[in-house]
């Protein structure tokens, strides 16, 4: 599979958050801690409604959160 | 190790011992008139596989009884339909190739016909769950 051209900014996200742990980012979004983690790592490309969630969670816009292109 | 995973590993090692159980038969089992043990071997394949599963479960869902109730989510069902899909083609390529191989060049009836299928698709859970462990490895 082709790597893909998303990057995200959920670690910077969750430090300005109070430190907030992959654990209770996954629980709070409703997927488990591994899948935070391969999202994170860019392994794993999340659906449309758990990128909503996220940004839902951390009060933000979903380009806030996801980037097309270079990371930031 | 995500709980969907442990549970990947454990079923790969049932699936994996207890096949070994089962080939240890293979070579009295094409003989070309194997007997009615031939799908006693099979019961007795799966009866164990069932008895494994069962007492390894119930262990993980005491160990993490939280992880346990929590239902997969959008990756863990995605990593299990790519799995399937794997399986798919072993199954159709080792059930297909077999029986094509069991006709045409051992010539065993129908006894032998199952035993390949049967075969065929223990491959297919075998490769089912080492997939799934890869790609809960690689991340989706």
């Amino acid at each position: 599979m082709a790597p893909t051209l998303v990057t995200n900014s959920i670690r910077q996200l969750r430090f300005a958050h109070g430190e907030m742990t992959q654990q209770e980012l996954g629980e709070r979004v409703g997927v488990t801690r591994q899948t935070i983690n391969a999202i994170e790592a860019g392994k794993y490309s999340p659906s449309l409604e758990v990128a909503f969630r996220m940004a839902e969670v951390f009060g933000v816009r979903v380009d806030e959160v996801f980037h097309y292109g270079k990371p930031r | 190790m995500s709980f969907r995973e442990k549970t990947a590993w454990v079923t790969l090692l049932a699936i994996v011992i207890v096949s070994l159980m089962y080939w240890f038969h293979v070579p009295n089992m094409l003989h070309p008139h194997p007997g009615a043990w031939v799908l006693h071997a099979m019961a007795a394949s799966i009866a164990a596989y069932i008895v494994i599963e069962v007492v390894a479960w119930i262990v993980l869902r005491v160990k993490y009884p939280q992880d346990a109730r929590t239902p997969r989510d959008e990756r863990e069902r995605l990593i299990d339909l790519k799995a399937i899909r794997v399986a798919y083609y072993v199954f159709i390529v080792g059930a297909i190739g077999g029986m094509f191989v069991t006709l045409h060049v051992v010539g065993a009836h129908v006894v032998g016909l199952g035993m390949v299928i049967y075969i065929a698709f223990v491959l297919s859970q075998i490769v089912k769950h080492a997939a799934r462990i890869v790609y809960f490895r690689r991340g989706g």
